[in-house]
């Protein structure tokens, strides 16, 4: 009786420990090992080569993400090395193991669930303490959007734009976020629809403020919603008056005035000291130019009867 | 006999040793400066021209901003910069008649006070349309008034010097483009696009500095002495003024001279279409309208080419500024090689081979690969670019004189509207339907080199028949020099027999 419970014993540790080794082969995707959940799955794999490797993850919707890592290990290939993972700096529990040398690799795999916001974040597979690869998993960034700050002025209507980029997946909404202090709030048009207007059109989105004054300066945010969360863009709005631009359209104004009169007196002044200058001679040549205009005329009249 | 017949070989010979006129008759009247006041009237112009040329294209930078805002496409807001450019082109004729009636100086400056009252009443704009008609129409019109006085006057103040005097000036375009791209950015970082044309606005204000170095040349200074003919004739005149029915006939002829004059002088102080008969004029017209279609084109692609070409934006964006700074330095070189004396007598040759240069050059743009590639073609396009700009104007006063340069530049301007506003959308759609860059840089090519062949073999035809017309009139004069001398000689046979 003994002898069988042994064997059963045996045989279930063996299955147990068989199993694991089983799944450590590296190939095209095994089925999941968390079964049945009605989410989609995917995979991404990493090949590290040197010290580290970063890889970025967009993620959309909720889903089963099989992360594997491969290392071609250093000089001294150990048959064993500790495999673990980590979210966020954080070692994730029971994901300390030992990883055996196959065909000069060592692999690492784990899948996740990925279902909400915080499930993101960055997630290493460390191979002993030499080797690590980074998977960052976010959802997509906003691709356009301005990193200077946009001016407007008092009175008038800033027009703040927000976009994606045409190869990213479009967001399920936009949301426009504004801070107040340290907190941000969200911009609802329905408590405000004579200020603010948000025009989504699928991967843009633009907020409008009307009737701008001074205290609508500041910081504001798009957050571009996906199943799997949101991710922002931040914009400067500044308001100035009109009187900024102002001070420099007086400034040059005056610039020009002054050059324009400083050159016009200079040639009046020159004039007239030419024409003092000129009268004494004028005098002079007067009758010798007398002379030769007798001259011409005449000569004229001859060429005339000539042609 | 013997002795009238000395008189007359001397009288011949001192002829021939005078010096021969250039190779457009001048007929100003007066001898310009070449250089003194001159050259601060080329610093006007170089200011004037180059706001001109290069504003227009400065503002896009403010066009996506002004596109968002207003909520317009693309196309649209690129409306503004083609209003300005067919403004600046079609006002022309306009800005030739004030020249003509007014001169230079308050044509300038009123050009400056419309391009910032345009720019002012913009910066207020709340429609699209607005932005047309301010920054468009008005806008195109003040520069349109700055271009053609600005060419205009160099005419005026220089006759030796003056392919230099032309190259100095027109190195203002790519100059003021230069400094007014990065200050345009500051500009709309700073106070975004309302303030941004404000300030631009008073910025411009500046052609009317210009426009007051523009001081109309002084006339009365330096009379040159009368025309050869006229001394020959002068000599013999002063015995034949002295018979009375002479006298009686002279009045006679002079006052019909006087009405001819008036009536010439209307149209003269309007427009003169009788430029559609001068041969030189005809030829630089017709080579021209052909030339601007494949001219502006290449410069418009030059970055989206290399983006095309898997270049990224920013040394897309460096290849247009060794474009500019090649251009900026090749400008006042053309003019000193076209004043010297190897080349300003057939100054038509070097402008054909220019032209022909820029059409060989595009042609083999296809040719370049790589970074390396598109960077040497960068150089050789700004140097044919730069070469072609510096020249145009030079030489259509060249062949039509300074006195009728005014009314020339009008007529081409606006006829020149066209192909300069066709040009650039043509090309796009022919990289568009065949998705390649390579068929419009042939096609810009092929603009550009059969002109230039074309004016290679008109200009040859058009020297012989100058030269021949020179030797005829020379002739003609001799022989009426010899005549006068004759009927001279022979009153004073009658009044000694």
């Amino acid at each position: 009786m003994t002898a069988s419970w042994k064997q059963l014993f045996f045989q279930i540790l063996l299955l147990v420990f068989c199993r694991h080794i089983n799944t450590k082969t590296p190939g095209p995707t095994p089925p999941p090992l968390v079964a049945d959940s009605p989410l989609p799955t995917d995979v991404r794999s990493a090949i590290l080569k040197g010290e580290s490797h970063t890889e970025k993850v967009e993620v959309v919707n909720p889903v089963n993400l099989t992360l594997e890592c491969t290392w071609a290990g250093n000089r001294d290939k150990q048959p064993n090395i500790t495999g673990l993972w980590r979210k966020d700096g954080e070692e994730i529990e029971n994901s300390l193991l030992m990883v055996q040398l196959e065909n000069e690799q060592y692999n690492l795999r784990r899948v996740f669930n990925i279902v909400n916001e915080e499930s993101l974040g960055n997630y290493s597979c460390l191979f002993g303490n030499e080797a690590r690869i980074d998977f960052v998993l976010a959802a997509p960034h906003i691709g356009e959007v301005r990193d200077k700050p946009i001016v407007g002025y008092v009175g008038d209507t800033a027009v703040i734009l927000c976009k994606m980029e045409e190869s990213k997946p479009k967001p399920s909404t936009w949301n426009w976020y504004r801070t107040n202090g340290t907190n941000k709030e969200q911009i609802l048009t329905a408590a405000e629809p004579h200020r603010y207007k948000i025009v989504n059109e699928g991967e843009k989105t633009k907020l409008l403020v009307h009737n701008l004054t001074e205290a609508d300066s500041g910081s504001y945010y798009c957050a571009a919603v996906y199943p799997i969360g949101t991710t922002m863009g931040h914009v400067e709005l500044k308001v100035i008056t009109f009187f900024e631009p102002l001070k420099p359209f007086l400034a040059i104004l005056v610039e020009v005035i002054i050059l324009v009169a400083a050159i016009l007196l200079y040639e009046r002044s020159r004039s007239k000291k030419n024409y003092a200058a000129g009268n004494e001679t004028n005098d002079q040549s007067n009758t010798l130019t007398q002379g030769e205009n007798n001259e011409s005329e005449g000569s004229s009249s001859m060429r005339q009867r000539k042609v | 006999m013997q002795q009238a017949e000395a008189e007359s070989g001397v009288m011949a010979s001192k002829l021939l040793k005078k010096n021969m006129p250039p190779a457009a008759a001048t007929k100003l009247g007066y001898t310009p400066p070449d250089g003194g006041w001159g050259w601060a009237v080329v610093l006007g112009a170089f200011i004037s021209i180059g706001f001109s040329y290069a504003f227009p294209k400065s503002l896009t930078i403010y066009f996506k901003e002004i596109q968002e805002y207003f909520s317009v496409s693309y196309s649209q807001i690129a409306w503004v910069s083609s209003v300005m450019l067919a403004s600046m082109y079609a006002a022309g004729p306009v800005s030739s008649i004030l020249v003509n009636r007014y001169g230079s100086r308050p044509v300038v400056m009123v050009g400056g006070v419309m391009v910032c009252t345009g720019m002012v009443l913009a910066s207020f704009g709340k429609s699209i349309v607005h932005l047309y008609l301010c920054v468009g129409v008005i806008g195109g019109f003040g520069l349109a008034f700055n271009l053609q006085p600005a060419l205009t006057i160099i005419g005026t103040y220089f006759q030796v010097k003056r392919p230099m005097a032309n190259g100095l000036a027109m190195t203002g375009s790519p100059v003021v483009l230069f400094t007014l791209a990065p200050l345009n950015q500051f500009l709309f970082d700073s106070f975004g696009w309302r303030g941004s044309f404000l300030i631009l606005g008073a910025i411009v204000l500046n052609c009317c500095v210009a426009g007051s170095l523009m001081r109309p040349v002084n006339k009365t200074a330096g009379q040159k002495p009368k025309t050869e003919p006229a001394e020959c004739n002068g000599a013999a005149a002063e015995e034949a003024a002295t018979a009375d029915t002479g006298a009686q006939s002279d009045n006679l002829l002079t006052e019909e001279n006087q009405s001819e004059g008036r009536s010439q002088g209307c149209v003269h102080r309007f427009i003169d279409v009788s430029l559609f008969r001068h041969r030189g004029f005809l030829i630089y017209l017709t080579g021209n309208v052909v030339m601007f279609f494949g001219f502006f084109a290449p410069v418009v692609f030059l970055a989206p080419y290399a983006k095309h070409q898997g270049i990224d934006e920013y040394s897309a964006a460096f290849l247009l500024s060794i474009f500019a700074l090649v251009d900026m330095f090749i400008r006042p070189t053309t003019g000193f090689l076209g004043n010297s004396k190897w080349i300003r007598p057939r100054i038509q040759y070097f402008f054909s081979f220019a032209v022909s240069y820029n059409g060989v050059c595009h042609l083999l743009c296809p040719l370049a690969s790589g970074y390396t590639g598109l960077v040497v073609y960068a150089v050789f396009f700004g140097l044919a670019f730069g070469m072609v700009s510096a020249l145009l104007f030079e030489v259509l006063m060249d062949l039509v004189g300074s006195h009728r340069f005014s009314s020339a530049v009008g007529l081409v301007t606006i006829i020149e509207c066209g192909p300069v506003l066709l040009g650039p959308p043509l090309s796009g759609a022919l990289v568009d339907i065949f998705g390649d860059y390579k068929y419009m840089y042939y096609a810009c090519g092929v603009f550009m080199l059969v002109p230039g062949i074309f004016f290679f073999i008109m200009h040859y035809f058009n020297y012989k028949r100058l030269d021949e017309e020179k030797r005829q009139s020379m002739a003609a004069e001799m022989r009426t020099c010899e005549e006068t001398v004759q009927l001279k000689m022979s009153q004073d046979e009658k009044a000694d027999g």
